[in-house]
Parts: C-alpha cells; structure tokens; sequence
C-alpha cells in the first residue's frame, strides 16, 4: 500500500498518534473525541464489509488506522468497545484469505494487544488464531500466527503454570492430529508442542499423546516431525536450559564501568536490569531442580504404541515411507523397545533382509538392532541375526570398514544380550584382533573385552585373561542366566561408605583411639547423622577433604562387589599400610556390609548431597585419570557406564571410531592444529614439545635415548656389526625376507 | 616500500592533481564507464497507436478512473472538472450510469485534498436526481465516514455532501437500513451531544471549540440536523387508495431497486442500528427512546450560547415540536422487542 502524500496542515490535523497518546493520558477528557473515532471506525468498517475483497488501497488504509487506534485505546472504553473484539475476530476468521497482507497483520496484531491488555483471554484468543494458522495459505502469515501463539502460550505460562489454558489448547492439538490422519495440517500440532516442550512450558504427558497420535499418522511430514520430536526433543530441552544458564553476567565489571564512563540514565538502566538478572539467576539456582521427564518415559503404554508404529510404518508392503523416514520410525520403535524392554518378536526377523553391506545406511540399521535389544530378548530370536552380520560383514574378502562394522554391532548387540553368541562363532571373531586394521583389530578386542566380562567360558582358555582365569577358577565369576537381574544398588553408595569410614577414622585419631577400633562405633556413626541431617551443616567443612575422597574413589567405582574382588587386592598393594595385604578380605567385608548401608540405615538429607557431590567427583576423576583408563574401556563395552541407557545408540557408534575414517579437510586441519603448541616464543616446533615434556616429568622415547647415548658406548656395537661370522648374517638376511614375506612383524591379517 | 627513484615518482603520480586547460575537453576520470549504446531499432513492449483521438467514451472512462485512483490531487480534482463539463452538458454524457460513477467517487468524500472536495460536490450537484437516489444507501456510508473524519475539514465538507443526499433523496435516506439510527447518531456524536448516560456532576467535558469556525460548522450542522429530522418526522399523508394500486402491489412488478429489502432474505442479521425504520411511528419511538435526551439537553445548551448556533438551534427545536409534539410513548410491541426476543 503506496501511501498517499499527505499536505502538512492535515497532517496536524489527523494526527492519530497524538490522539492515541492524548486519550491514554486522559480518557475521561478525550471520550467525545473517541466517540467520533468509534463511529468512524463503524463507518469504515461498514465500509470495508460491502466489498472486503476488492476495497481500495485508501479504503484499507484509513480502515488500518482506525483498527490501530481503536486497539490502542481499547482498555479506556471498555463499555463503548464491546463489540469490537468480536469484529476483529470477525474480520480475520472470515477474509483472512483475501484481505490486504497488512490490514490483516494489523487485525491479528491488534488481537493480540488486545490481549495483552487484558480485554479478551487466551483461549478465545488462541481459538481464534489457531484455525486460521492451520488453514492459511499465506506463509508470512502462518510464521506470524505461530509467533504469536507461542509468545501468548509462553506468557501465560511465565508466573504459573495455567492449567486451564493448556488443557484447552492440549486438547485442540490432539482434535486436530486424530481428526484427520492423512492430513498435513498436523504439522502445525507438532510445531506448537515441541516448541513448548522445549521451553518446558509443558512437561506433562499431554503433549507426549498428541505426539505419539502424530507418529501414527499417515502423512509423512507428520511422522517425520512427530518421530524426531521423540528421538530429539529431550535433548534440545537440556541444550536451551544450559544455554539460558550459561550466560553469567559479571556485577562487579558493570559497576566499575559505571564509575569509569560518562554516568546516564541509560546506564543506570542497564545496571539495574543486570541486577535483576543475577537476582534472577540466583534465585533459580536455589530453587529445586524441576522433575521433568523425558518424552520416552511419560509414554502410556509403550508396547502397543511400538506394536502400531511397527505395524504400520514398518512391517506392512503397503506402506510407501521413503527410506529415511523408515530410519526413523525404525529408531524411535527400537529405542522404544530397549529402553522399555518391551517384546516385539518380528521386530527382529524383519531386520535379516537389511543385513548386507550393500544395504544403504545400514550402518544406522546395524545401531537401531543394537539399540533394540535388550536382555529379555530370547537368544534364539538374535542368534541368526548375528550368524547374518558375522557371515556378511565379517570375513577376509570384505573391505576393513565393513568388517569393522560388522564387530562392532555384534558387539553392541553383544553386549546388551550375551547368550546370544554362539562359541565357535566367538572363538572365530576374536581372531580378529590379530588384523593389520586399526579398526578391525580395535572392534574385535573390544568384543573380546567384553566377552572376558560376560561369558568367559565361551572363550579359549589363553583368550581369558587374568582376571577372568582367577573369577572361573574361584567360582565368582558366572554367567548370567537367560533373564537373571543384577542386584540393583544406589548409584555412589559404596563411595559413601568409604567417605564415611574415614570421617569415622579421622575422629577417632583425633580422640587419640586406634584407628580401627570398633566398640561404640554405632553410637558415634549416630551422633554423626544426628547432627549431620541438614545439609548444611557440614558442606563447607569438606572442602579439605574432597580430594582425599576422590583418591579412593577411583578404586571403588565399579558398582557390583562380585567381580571386585581380586582387584581390590591388587589395588590395595599400592597403599601404604604394610598389614592392609592381610586385612584384605575383611576389608571387602567391611565394604560390603557398608554398601548396605542403605538398608540398615535412613539416608539424611546431608548424606544424598555428599553422594551427589561424590558421584559427580568421581565422574570427573573418571573422565580424566589415565589410571582407570581399562576399566572405563570395560565399562563402555558393558555399556552401564558413561553412557546412559537414555541415549540411544548412534550410527557413529557402530561406525570405526572417527580416528580411523577418511577424514575430511577440515578435520585434519583441526587434528593438526591440535598438538601445536603455541607460538608465544619462538623456538622450534620440537624444542617447545621436549620442554613441555620435561616440564611434565616425562620420560623419553627409545628412540631419543639412543640419539643421546655416549658415542664410545655405541662403538662396540657397530664394530661388532662388521665382525660377524657369514651364517649370523645369513640369519638375519633370512629373518627379514621371511619377515617381509608374512607381512611384518605382526603378520598379516588373519 | 618503493626505494627507487621510479617507484617514488609512480607514487607521486597518484596525488598529483590533474591541469584542466581552458579550451580543451575536461580529462576523464580514470573508473569513467562508458555508458553510450548504439542501437539499430529500439523495440517498446505495448504501445497503443491509433490515427484517431479517443472517442468521449474512452475519454469519460480514463477520467473517471483517473479521479477515483489518482495519486497527484490536481489529477483528480481536473478529472473531476472534466466529468463535471460532460454531465452538465446537453444532453448528460454518462457513458458507465449514475450508479457505478457514484461508487467510484464516493470514496473522495474523504479525500485529503479540499479542491478536490469541492469538485466533488459540484459533481454531485449535477448528477440527475432520480438515479442518484438508488444509492443512497452508498453514499449515506461514505457520508458518515466523512462527517466523523479526524480533520475538521473533511467532516465540514462531508457536511454539504449531506445536504446534498437531503436535496435528492430524503425519504429514500430516512427509510434505508441504518439510515435512521445510525445517521443520527453519527450527528449526535459530531456534536458532542453524547449518547452514553450523563456523567454525573456538573461540569461536562468542555467543548474544545469555541474557536468562531467552528461556532459555524455547529450551526451548520445543527441546521442540516434539523432538516434530516423534519424529514423523518414529516407528517405522512396516506394516499388515496385506488383499487389500480392495490392489485398493482399483488401482481405488478416492483420498481424499486431492492423491493424486498426489508425482509433481509441474504444480508447479515441487523441490530436496532441497522434496522429498517419504514414509517414515521417507528421513527418516532425509536428516536424517542435514543435520542431524544441527548438531543433536547444539546439543544438547551446551544441555545444559551446564542449566536448562529443558537438560531440554528431553536430551528431545531421547532422541529423537533412539530415531528415529537403527536408522539406518545405506546406500551405496543415495536421491532425492539421482537429483535430482542429472538
């Protein structure tokens, strides 16, 4: 609309801005002049209704500003302006399809300050704007619409939570998902909730069953939407809560600046908003942290749920789902399967076609059968599969990545249900770890490492290893049975123990008891919680202590006490006690019995806070101690380690790890910038890393020791080199064809 | 660095300012473009050739949609005084009908320019009567949009395009949907008279004018009140019956435009305002219940204000004698109630 000049004397004249702004300051004064304004706008608006299609761009203007200026003045009459909401509604509900783009801009925008002044309520606001967003045509209006929709849903959940409102809105949702399954208009459905959820405006399992409608519809758009929703949605939720916290906002610096720089009110301004953020911030801080469920879990009746998706988007010819859009729902069914241990046995059988690595992606097939898996699975429903993966994956003649892949889904598949491997067929794979292939040779002792673990029996009495040898021959160590649960404990709970054996120690040398002592030592561990039971009591003491705890903690990170055993002795020989090799039984006796602790006693309050605050010590002790390097590897094959079970399992996953690929350009780049060092003086390449070295105490390679060695030491050597008898040097000239022959000193792959 | 002596001199050469010699051509800049084209034909997308001046009709068209969608007011006020000379000519050249010319240019009512209004209401002067009465209900629109514009002039010019509308089609006016109600109150609101209850207290809102001009737009708008209502409230005189008619309203066609308006068989459903009032009773009662008050009190206090306003307003007054002075407020049923029972 090409605005018409308008002559600086009417200009003063029709001045609505300072008529608005006049009738906000004083509406008792300025209602003769709304009045004329209010049957203008009539006027217009009768107007515009005799033809609201083919009205003229001066028309839809002055009809533009009176709406304007009616919505702005709007809460002073409220009497006089009764109608107008209605009119609105009317106007944009009826003709959105052909009113002028920016009448109809206008009309909603001024539906929503009509809102915001509190002269209609949500709902009838959101009922009006949620048909529409759905049936439009016009893109910038639908992406208006949606804004909007979801700044109103959001400020109307900003204080509290308004139940009502959702509920209504909640069910339009789930009205407009069932109603019409072909339908594309859904998507809007799935915009809406997962925008809300992201924000954690709704976090009840309403939105997760219009959700779980939407992913049983027929339009692809929809499934697609809906199937992410579940497979990502949890985790765009955490991402935007740690990004809204992550920005901290320095007092300190601000007030300085103030003092330094020209003092204004636009400052003070900026002061006083930062004051109210960190109060704000501060505030959230001590407020509890809100139980918010994943999708997953707030599911009703998964098993069904899974059986229908199953059904209908996979199992079925009929279905025309392009093959990424299968990958999905093939995820979202699998992820279901494992994390709900549910029961779909065709599930399984449908995988076996897809199982050659010929197959697009199957890579990301391989990780949804791994992921679909779990230990309530019976074998012989899996023990095809894998006889499939290790027949068309894993053999001589197939490329080093595929064979790698191939290990590495056994493996996970493996890992999550061990009888389903069969020991000629495992004797057979681990062979592989003789392979020349990084990746190979690394997927195959995993798979062996994890086998030592669950079900050494299966392997070859030299593959066993230490550990597992020793747990066989004491009788420790068993396979699990088909559907045998592990002993549940309290994540941390034996770091509690030992954290409060050694306070326990600590006051008695003190009181100048021995150490070890044990009479009265319930009464004292009474005292102890009885004035341990706020948390706060005994927080800030501990500072000193924390690393001490960490120190223990990485011997005892391993949940389950069956297996530890040996180890603890091995590990116990480190510590400085001189009698410990003796007590080392009682000791895990001890700890045994400490790790009941949570049935022989109530955990204070204090207590979970000092086990959260030991777990989280020992994770990040975990996450850099080269130490408990082995273990950790163990524990990623047993997967109960860092990952969680909440995680679904990634292609990358089953993929060779990203060391071994191809990488492209940007990653070598970055690979070789990463051990650079920086060039603050300037010394050779070489000279900084030795001194980086030397400054860390670390030793030097052979190599390098051979360079520094003594010139007269190496002289007999070489001499002697020259001295040997014709048949020595035929030895070692046969020894290097030979060697070559085989392919190295490793040999050639098997 | 340019060390050498060449590479300074080069240097130099950038800086140096250029001599311009009186008599010779100014040296070219050294980014000119050369912007000149040659070309063998020059080809043009439309164009409309014609040995011929376009006849009246084309003429009259280009001139009407020139005035209704001109963005330049002289355009459209000349437009205007061209349609002007063809209507008043003898015979009236109106090649597109009273009708369609009224809806393009009623919307000028409101129009920025005061030439351009002016213009218009010489238009409208000569517009033949009898077909300009067929939209009333058009023009008693735009009329109300005009009078309760924002710039004082546009509502005092809208004013003489009432008058107009009186001139030609009082009975029509008084009679249409919404013509009754809604006109008056438009003019009740113009005047400041207000509708709502009272406020309480003595002081009112002060009229923001006291200014002479605007002393004159209240006469003025006081007398063209006077003269809508003498036109609702004119004593109806039956006609003779004759047995012609009365078969003629049975089997005969209807000659107005929209003879069964008042049945509403397609438009939305009406509210008192939009009602129809057909007769004078009906007139009567509802400005009886709506307006009378605020009229009366306006009155009263214009008058003691005295002036052109104030003889205005006794006028006014007496008309209000004349059309009120039979009127009794019947306990019957009239169309309120029934609106309100449905």
């Amino acid at each position: 609309m090409v605005k018409r000049k308008v002559a600086a004397l009417e200009k003063i004249d029709a001045d609505f801005a300072s008529l608005q702004y006049k009738i906000r300051r004083d509406p008792k004064s300025y209602k003769d002049d709304f009045l004329k304004q209010w049957e203008q706008y009539e006027a217009q608006r009768e107007i515009f209704f005799t033809s609201p299609t083919t009205a003229a761009a001066d028309t839809v203007e002055s009809f533009h500003n009176m709406i304007d200026l009616i919505a702005h003045v709007a809460d002073c009459y409220p009497e006089e302006t009764r109608t107008f909401q209605d009119d609105l509604k009317a106007i944009v509900a009826q003709h959105h399809e052909t009113l002028h783009p920016e009448l109809r801009d206008k009309v909603v925008g001024s539906l929503v300050l009509l809102r915001r002044k509190e002269v209609i309520d949500s709902t009838s606001l959101l009922t009006t704007l949620f048909p529409i967003l759905v049936s439009s045509r016009s893109k910038s209006m639908r992406e208006m619409l949606f804004q909007k929709i979801l700044s109103d849903m959001r400020n109307s959940n900003s204080k509290s939570t308004n139940h009502p409102l959702n509920r209504t809105i909640q069910a339009v949702l789930y009205n407009l998902v069932t109603a019409d399954r072909s339908s594309p208009r859904a998507i809007w459905a799935i915009k809406l909730t997962r925008e809300l959820w992201k924000r954690q405006v709704w976090t009840d399992a309403k939105p997760v069953d219009v959700m779980k409608e939407a992913c049983l519809a027929d339009n692809e758009k929809v499934i697609v939407g809906a199937t992410r929703f579940f497979l990502g949605g949890d985790k765009e939720r955490e991402e935007l809560e740690d990004e809204s916290s992550d920005e901290e906002i320095d007092l300190a610096k601000v007030k300085h600046q103030i003092t330094i720089n020209k003092k204004s009110r636009k400052q003070k301004e900026a002061y006083r908003k930062a004051v109210d953020k960190v109060k704000k911030q501060e505030k959230k801080k001590s407020k509890p942290h809100p139980l918010n469920f994943s999708a997953l879990h707030l599911l009703h009746d998964p098993q069904l749920f899974a059986e229908q998706l199953f059904e209908k988007h996979l199992q079925g010819t009929k279905n025309k789902l392009s093959l990424d859009t299968k990958l999905l729902v093939l995820q979202l069914v699998t992820r279901l399967v494992g994390l709900h241990k549910l029961t779909i046995v065709p599930l399984y059988s449908w995988f076996i076609k897809y199982l050659t690595p010929k197959q697009q992606s199957v890579t990301s097939i391989l990780a949804s059968l791994a992921q679909g898996v779990h230990n309530l699975v019976p074998p012989d429903a899996l023990e095809p599969l894998i006889q499939k993966i290790a027949n068309e994956f894993v053999s001589e003649a197939s490329a080093s990545e595929v064979a790698a892949v191939g290990l590495n889904a056994i493996r996970e598949i493996c890992s999550r249900q061990s009888l389903a491997m069969t020991e000629t067929l495992l004797q057979d794979l681990v062979q592989y770890r003789k392979s020349k292939d990084k990746g190979v040779m690394m997927a195959a002792k995993g798979l062996l490492s994890l086998y030592r673990e669950v079900g050494a029996e299966m392997l070859k009495k030299r593959d066993r290893g230490k550990d597992a040898t020793m747990g066989l021959s004491s009788g420790m160590m068993k396979q699990r049975k088909f559907g045998e649960e592990e002993i549940g404990g309290i994540e941390g709970l034996d770091l509690l123990a030992k954290w409060k054996e050694e306070q326990r120690k600590r006051k008695r040398a003190e009181k100048g008891l021995p150490e070890d002592g044990s009479d009265g030592s319930d009464d004292e561990k009474d005292a102890d919680e009885d004035d341990g039971w706020e948390i706060d009591s005994d927080d800030s003491s501990d500072s000193g202590e924390w690393i001490n705890v960490e120190h223990s903690s990485d011997e005892e990170d391993e949940p389950a006490p069956k297996k530890r055993k040996g180890e603890n002795a091995a590990d116990d020989d480190e510590d400085e006690d001189e009698d410990e090799e003796a007590n080392a039984e009682d000791e895990a006796a001890e700890l045994e019995r400490m790790t009941k602790l949570a049935t022989t006693t109530i955990l204070t309050p204090a207590d979970l806070a000092k086990l959260q605050e030991l777990r989280a010590a020992a994770s990040v002790q975990k996450a850099m101690g080269a130490r408990t390097r082995k273990r950790q590897t163990n524990n990623d094959a047993n997967n109960n380690g860092t990952t969680h079970q909440d995680d679904g399992l990634t292609a990358e996953n089953i993929e060779a790890p990203i060391r071994l690929r191809k990488l492209t350009k940007e990653e070598k780049v970055a690979l070789a910038k990463e051990g650079k060092p920086d060039r603050d003086e300037h010394k050779s390449t070489q000279a900084i890393r030795k001194s980086k070295k030397d400054a860390a105490g670390k030793s030097t390679s052979n190599r390098e020791k051979q360079r520094k060695k003594n010139f007269l030491m190496t002289l007999g050597k070489a001499k002697s080199k020259q001295k040997r008898s014709l048949v020595e040097t035929r030895k070692v000239l046969r020894g290097h064809v030979e060697r070559s022959t085989r392919g190295g000193r490793r040999r050639n792959g098997t | 660095m340019g060390s050498s002596a060449r590479k300074k001199q080069e240097k130099k050469k950038d800086f140096q300012k250029p001599k311009y010699k009186v008599g010779k051509a100014k040296p070219k800049a050294s980014n000119f473009t050369d912007t000149s084209f040659k070309s063998k034909a020059i080809v043009m997308n439309q164009q409309s050739l014609s040995t011929a001046a376009p006849d009246v009709v084309q003429q009259f068209k280009h001139n009407l949609s020139l005035a209704s969608s001109s963005r330049s007011d002289k355009q459209r006020r000349d437009a205007l005084a061209y349609l002007t000379s063809q209507l008043s000519s003898h015979p009236p050249i109106n090649p597109v009908g009273t009708n369609i010319l009224l809806s393009k240019l009623l919307p000028l009512i409101s129009d920025s320019s005061t030439p351009v209004r002016s213009q218009l209401l010489k238009l409208l002067r000569v517009l033949p009567e009898e077909e300009a009465k067929h939209s009333t209900e058009q023009a008693i629109m735009f009329i109300r949009a005009g009078m309760t514009h924002l710039s004082a002039d546009i509502s005092g010019d809208s004013l003489g395009v009432m008058e107009w509308l009186l001139d030609v089609a009082e009975d029509e006016l008084v009679t249409i949907p919404g013509g009754w109600v809604k006109t008056l109150s438009t003019f009740c609101v113009t005047m400041g008279w207000s509708l709502a209850s009272t406020v309480p207290g003595w002081t009112s809102a002060a009229r923001s004018s006291l200014r002479a001009k605007d002393a004159q737009t209240l006469a003025r708008q006081i007398s063209i009140l006077s003269r809508f209502l003498q036109a609702g409230l004119r004593s109806e005189t039956a006609a003779v019956p004759s047995s012609e008619e009365y078969w003629d309203s049975f089997y005969g066609l209807p000659r107005s435009s929209n003879a069964f308006e008042y049945l509403n068989l397609f438009g939305s459903r009406r509210d008192e305002e939009g009602e129809m009032y057909p007769n004078r009773e009906a007139r009567q009662q509802v400005f009886y219940r709506r307006f009378f008050e605020p009229v009366t009190k306006g009155i009263e206090k214009v008058k003691k204000e005295g002036g052109a306003a104030g003889r205005a307003a006794v006028g006014l007054d007496q008309v209000l004698k004349d059309g009120m002075g039979d009127y009794a407020a019947s306990a019957g049923m009239d169309a309120q109630d029934l609106l309100n029972l449905w």
